[in-house]
């Protein structure tokens, strides 16, 4: 299973309902989105005017960049197929790929705010949320598409396909050969790779071909060189881990916050 | 791979938390601090309240709004809705930070510094509405009711506005709907078909779309856009005649790049064609035509090489679109449009459209225009009376119509006049309901020089703007989110799915904070203040909704039962009506000393050095109403001029300079903008978005957000047939680091 969306550019007219109705549903800040509509052209392609749209989003990538470069501690969580009920139990940082419905997620409890990951998305899909702060980041938090995970989960659809007012956006299950997303992909829907990239974009476009040729001329992205990054993530961690540490701990020190940790849940309550 | 498995684990054991104490789950000893949810709820288990009906433009699509602690968080088109459905446009999305805005109007206002420089100061509701009351009243004993002019927009306005012309008595009431915007369409088509068209092509049946000028996907109405698309997705062919490659052109089989101004040369020359060449509908127009002789005969002379010439478009493209016209009909959607008050010309291009429309035989067939059949509502409001015409401006010294077709109302630029002559009498008292005449009509100098010399002007607004600061006394109006309103009638878009009605009546889904006030409370409190108390329709708003209402046999408790929208059986819209007629040649429209066959009027080309200024709509903006609105502006901050690209390489402009722009009257730009430069304009025209720009300070977000195009719109054109104002025959340059740049030729 892999969810994933369909971006018809014969259908979408650049209107910007899906930014601006994901700024709603998930309360992203004024100058950040979660998607964005760019507008290319007109120019000539092949001699030929053109102008279409770049509606982006978090690609969900079959092998996500950014999932390798977060500098956050390994956590057992256990995953549950939404079809079949089956579990599973794997080791991840602050960010995975879900094992059933392939959807790229952020435990942003867990997030150090670091922001290598939003750094080595080459779509720039990814940024630090500075509203969300807590004692592990006072910079944010990395914050993306979660391709509306609670609201699909619940039976729903993302809240940009809900509002699109053309239904450029088509939702759903790209292995599912049934599915109307895998007849796009039969229709010839790609996604956006990076030059010499093997990522696996999930969001697929479709449109005519002077259409689909002035997005890739425009959109491809290159691959982000993830030297420096992971440099200033491994410091990010280290001084993060060291800072929080001693901010949280205080003068009870390392024990102390242990114990402090398997009380927390009661003393809260009691308050 | 391996190298990010060895990198973590390394991470793991050099940092502090490799002792596995999950940080986040660290309460600190020393403050017990408690983090805050960190992940947003989402608003599908939010409560749901419905009834709403977007106003973010005039379209009006069905909403619900999802709740949080009393707090409206999410907006969404009704589940129930046959016209939106679940989806909602930019704006509609935006709704919340509109209704949230802290730069809204939120007490009435006195100003107590002068006109256009405003300090305000905040007065009671008591206070304020004494003032207008007496004011006005002061205007009427001393001038008469002609002596006060109102300037009204939006749902809200219907009712003050038919206080003040129909039991005050005044005509000079100039709705910008009509007199900068539709006017002209509407009586043209009413000089020729017998009705207004509005919008109504069956543009998702139809074999072949024409556009002229109507930029739909930047001009978003969702559910045409919906039929638009449809009918592409259906496989209809699409022709768009604009200057600019716009959303629309960009989906167009053909596009037709247009000289401004010569619309009308292009559609007679396909008429000649058709008509010479027998491809019209012959049927059709036997049998519902009127004086197809005259016009065949007056339209005789437009070869397709005559037009190309004057249209500057190959002779072979107006070939390719007769053709494609003809070979599609009558399925044929001729757009009548929407916003065409463009060069003072207007009237008898928008006839020529409907003149089109017939020979096709385009009239009440599939993918023709026809009219979705709407359930009967009522309309209350104040009583009519005849005022007589003596003071109706619109009337000459010899009792004759100085502009026959024009549209309900009295033509904007006769007000003005008047106004600033004194004759044939002043005009002293002004009223400005949810208009922005500083931004929307053209001669902004002259529309202030208007306002200086009233005795009061009041205005009601939801938010402030570039004329609010020209009142005297401001009233903060409940939003469309907060008040009971309107009542909206419709059909679904697709006529060949199931024929259903629809009848759905605003309602709030909040109440309305601080001291914000409906539109029937504040008039009718003028009114008691003006002696007309007796003459008050409804004592509440909901009242009025309510007669409205039961005119269908609903009620609000009704409509709040069936999820705020009823829905019922629909009637078929095709086959021609028994009494239609398509007026080919009109004799009244000769005989008041017009054209009555549709004529080509030139207009004046650039001056050398200038290029012609045109202006359109982006999808997140609703003109000027929408500019402060955080997110809006965000998507699109700035309302960048289309150059065409070798023109830009020969004035060294590259894309994303900051230009001003200065017209041929010397008006300039008091802000600037980017310039987007772009193969899809030409060479003698330049583009930008309307409604930037604003000049209010108290518009934290929009002031000097772009260039307002408003401002460089000062040669003012105004339609003979109908009054209404021509705004697209000005001409700028571009000045870049204060150095003015000539257009080359």
């Amino acid at each position: 299973m892999q969810y994933g969306m369909i971006i018809d550019l014969e259908r979408c007219v650049g209107c910007h309902a899906c930014t601006i109705a994901c700024k709603a549903e998930w309360e992203v800040p004024v100058e950040y989105g979660r998607n964005w509509v760019r507008r290319l052209g007109p120019s000539l392609v092949q001699g030929e005017m053109a102008s279409t749209y770049y509606p982006g989003l978090c690609n969900h990538c079959t092998e996500p960049p950014c999932v390798e470069e977060c500098p956050a501690d390994y956590e057992e969580m256990t995953f549950t197929d939404p079809k079949t009920g089956e579990t599973v139990t794997l080791e991840v940082a602050a960010t995975w790929k879900d094992p059933f419905d392939g959807t790229v997620q952020i435990d942003k409890a867990r997030c150090l705010g670091c922001g290598a990951c939003a750094d080595v998305c080459p779509y720039s899909a990814r940024y630090v949320n500075p509203d969300l702060v807590d004692d592990m980041s006072e910079d944010g938090k990395a914050d993306k598409c979660t391709l509306c995970k609670p609201r699909v989960d619940a039976g729903s659809l993302p809240a940009c396909v809900q509002t699109c007012i053309t239904n450029a956006r088509i939702f759903g299950d790209l292995d599912d050969p049934d599915s109307e997303v895998a007849q796009y992909l039969n229709k010839g829907a790609a996604g956006i790779e990076p030059v010499d990239g093997e990522l696996g974009p999930n969001i697929k476009y479709y449109g005519r071909k002077k259409d689909v040729d002035l997005l890739l001329g425009t959109s491809t992205p290159e691959l982000v060189d993830v030297g420096p990054i992971r440099r200033r993530a491994m410091l990010a961690a280290l001084g993060s881990g060291a800072k929080k540490s001693l901010r949280n701990v205080g003068l009870l020190g390392l024990a102390g916050a242990l114990l402090a940790s398997t009380q927390t849940k009661g003393e809260s309550n009691d308050e | 791979m391996a190298f990010n498995l060895t990198r973590r684990r390394f991470l793991q054991s050099a940092s502090l938390a490799a002792a596995s104490i999950p940080l986040s789950k660290v309460v600190s000893a020393e403050t017990g601090f408690v983090q805050s949810p960190l992940e947003p709820k989402g608003s599908l288990k939010e409560e749901t309240v419905t009834g709403g009906i977007c106003e973010m433009c005039f379209w009006r699509c069905q909403l619900v709004g999802k709740k949080r602690d009393g707090r409206l968080i999410k907006l969404e088109g009704n589940p129930k809705s046959i016209d939106n459905g679940t989806s909602i446009c930019a704006r509609g999305n935006a709704g919340i930070k509109l209704l949230y805005d802290p730069d809204r109007l939120k007490y009435p206002l006195k100003n107590v510094g002068e006109r256009g420089k405003p300090v305000w100061k905040r007065i009671s509701w008591e206070e304020a509405l004494q003032e207008c009351s007496t004011r006005l009243k002061g205007v009427v004993d001393k001038y008469g009711p002609q002596g006060i002019a109102v300037f009204p927009h939006g749902s809200t306005a219907k009712y003050p506005m038919h206080f003040f012309e129909r039991t005050v008595g005044t005509h000079n009431v100039s709705e910008a709907s009509f007199f900068q915007c539709r006017g002209i369409r509407d009586t043209a088509y009413w000089a020729t078909i017998g009705k207004a068209p509005g919008e109504n092509v069956d543009m998702p049946n139809a074999k072949a779309i024409m556009l002229l000028g109507s930029h739909i996907g930047e001009n978003v109405h969702v559910s045409h856009v919906k039929s638009f698309i449809k009918g592409l997705q259906n496989g209809s062919k699409l022709i768009v005649v604009d200057p600019r490659y716009s959303a629309a052109a960009a989906k167009s089989d053909i596009w037709v790049k247009i000289k401004p101004g010569t619309d009308t040369a292009f559609l007679l020359a396909i008429m000649n064609y058709l008509v010479k060449n027998e491809k019209y509908d012959v049927d059709f127009i036997d049998e519902w035509a009127d004086g197809f002789d005259e016009f065949a005969e007056g339209i005789a002379d437009w070869s397709f090489e005559k037009a190309a010439k004057e249209c500057n478009v190959p002779a072979e493209q107006i070939k390719a679109v007769a053709d494609m016209l003809a070979d599609n009909a009558p399925n044929v959607s001729i757009h009548p449009g929407r916003h065409v008050s463009w060069y003072g010309n207007d009237f008898q291009r928008q006839r020529s459209l409907a003149c089109l429309t017939g020979l096709l035989g385009a009239y009440y067939v599939k993918g023709g225009w026809v009219p979705g059949i709407k359930p009967k509502v009522g309309k209350t409001s104040w009583a009519k009376h005849d005022h007589g015409d003596e003071h109706n401006l619109n009337y000459n010294e010899d009792e004759e119509l100085r502009h026959p077709y024009t549209p309900p109302g009295t033509p904007t630029e006769l007000i003005r006049d008047a106004a600033l002559t004194g004759k044939p009498y002043p005009i002293k008292g002004c009223v400005i309901w949810g208009q922005n005449p500083i931004q929307t009509i053209p001669g902004q100098e002259k529309m202030k020089d208007v306002l200086r010399q009233m005795d009061f002007v009041m205005c009601v607004d939801v938010m402030p703007t570039d004329a609010t600061m020209w009142a005297d006394i401001l009233l903060p109006e409940a939003s469309y989110l907060e008040r009971y309103d309107m009542v909206k009638t419709g059909t679904q878009w697709d006529f060949s799915e199931k024929h259903q009605q629809f009848i759905t009546a605003r309602m709030p889904l909040v109440e309305p904070m601080f001291e914000r006030r409906d539109n029937v409370y504040i008039t009718n409190a003028i009114a008691k203040g003006m002696g007309h108390a007796e003459e008050i329709p409804v004592k509440t708003v909901e009242e009025m909704v309510e007669k409205n209402l039961a005119v269908a046999g609903l009620s609000l408790a009704q409509l709040k039962k069936e999820d705020g929208i009823h829905i019922r059986d629909g009637k078929d819209p095709y086959g021609v009506p028994e009494d239609f007629e398509v007026l080919l040649y009109n004799e009244d429209i000769e005989d008041a000393g017009f054209p009555g066959i549709p004529t080509y009027v030139p207009v004046d080309p650039p001056p050398a050095g200038y290029a012609r200024l045109l202006y359109g709509r982006v999808p997140v903006h609703t003109f000027n109403r929408t500019q402060n609105n955080a997110w809006l502006n965000f998507a699109m901050p700035d309302n960048p001029v289309w150059i065409n690209d070798e023109t830009a390489e020969k004035l060294g402009l590259q894309d994303g300079d900051t230009v001003g722009l200065i017209n041929s009257e010397g008006f300039k730009s008091r802000t600037t903008t980017t310039v987007k430069v772009t193969p899809g304009i030409r060479k003698d025209s330049v583009y930008m978005a309307h409604g930037y720009g604003s000049a209010n300070p108290l518009l934290s977000v929009g002031v000097n957000a772009g260039v307002d195009d408003q401002s460089l719109i000062t040669k003012i054109a105004v339609d003979p047939e109908t009054g209404a104002h021509g705004m697209r025959n000005n001409f700028v340059k571009l000045i870049k680091d204060g150095k003015v740049l000539d257009i080359p030729a």
